[in-house]
């Protein structure tokens, strides 16, 4: 019942973040609402047993890109849009779901905590280290250097063409006092 | 429930269409180059839930290969974020600006 529950909550926050994003008028709104839709897919991964992909998700993901991404809407001449002062319920609204979410995370960290003294303590019974993502972590692994090889060396090459060229890119538009000075 | 719920796959395809239909909808209405951005990782990520989703409902048991493939498109993301800071401070610099609309062209 409460898995059941959870996997709702998941596709609601994943759907709802992702027309959020696609329609707020505010652009650092819409980038946030990205990220909350980024992390109910992360939830769902869970369920589809990839539990690696999950963690791989909100570090890389919601990490990397979304920060970029956060960066990326400083460029904006008016960031909020045209902001309007919300309205006495909706901003009620806000610190309901906010208190909620403090509740649940708090919840969540306990939680995990708690699984991690659980692991410990499996692992100083019988000496091996604990399966923490199902095995779906080696698997990954055996087929990256397997049949998955030129890909996974193709996709090294992408990020390195990327980020060179995105520096060299900036170079190009730096201000000319800025070049002068290295 | 069955056909629909956390065991079977119509469920993910539908949270993938709706991403998907969303960073359509991001890509084609935005003005600012932000909004089209949010549009295409929206995107790529109704994607790589696909791809997931599909591996883990094989009629031959769980197919790892999905999540392989997802693990590259998060790759793919991350690269496209790093060039569109770089195109977005290029366009920031000749026009005071991100607007698709107005940008005409892209020269130091």
């Amino acid at each position: 019942m409460i898995e059941l529950l959870l996997f709702w909550t998941c596709c609601l926050t994943a759907v709802a973040g992702a027309i959020g994003a696609a329609t707020v008028r505010n652009l650092f709104h819409a980038a946030l609402l990205l990220g909350l839709c980024l992390s109910g897919v992360a939830g769902l991964y869970l369920f589809l047993e990839a539990a690696y992909l999950a963690c791989i998700q909100v570090i890389v993901y919601i990490g990397g890109v979304l920060v970029l991404v956060l960066f990326a809407t400083l460029f904006s001449a008016d960031i909020m849009g045209r902001t309007q002062r919300p309205v006495w319920w909706l901003r009620l609204l806000g610190i309901v779901g906010g208190a909620l979410a403090a509740v649940v995370a708090v919840r969540l960290l306990q939680v995990v905590l708690q699984h991690g003294r659980d692991l410990a303590a499996r692992r100083n019974d019988s000496g091996a280290v604990p399966d923490l993502f199902g095995g779906s972590q080696d698997a990954i692994g055996d087929l990256l250097i397997g049949p998955w090889l030129v890909p996974f060396l193709l996709a090294g090459v992408l990020l390195t063409v990327a980020l060179v060229s995105a520096v060299a890119t900036v170079q190009r538009f730096r201000r000319p006092v800025e070049r002068a000075r290295g | 429930m069955a056909e629909f719920g956390p065991d079977a796959l119509a469920a993910y395809i539908a949270v993938a269409a709706v991403l998907f239909a969303a960073g359509v909808l991001a890509v084609a209405t935005r003005r600012s180059a932000i909004g089209v951005l949010v549009g295409l990782d929206l995107m790529l990520n109704a994607g790589a839930l696909q791809f997931v989703a599909y591996g883990r409902f094989r009629r031959s048991g769980i197919d790892v290969q999905g999540q392989t493939a997802a693990v590259f498109v998060i790759v793919v993301a991350a690269a496209e974020a790093a060039i569109a800071l770089a195109l977005l401070f290029a366009v920031y610099r000749t026009s005071k600006d991100v607007d698709l609309e107005q940008t005409r062209e892209l020269r130091s």
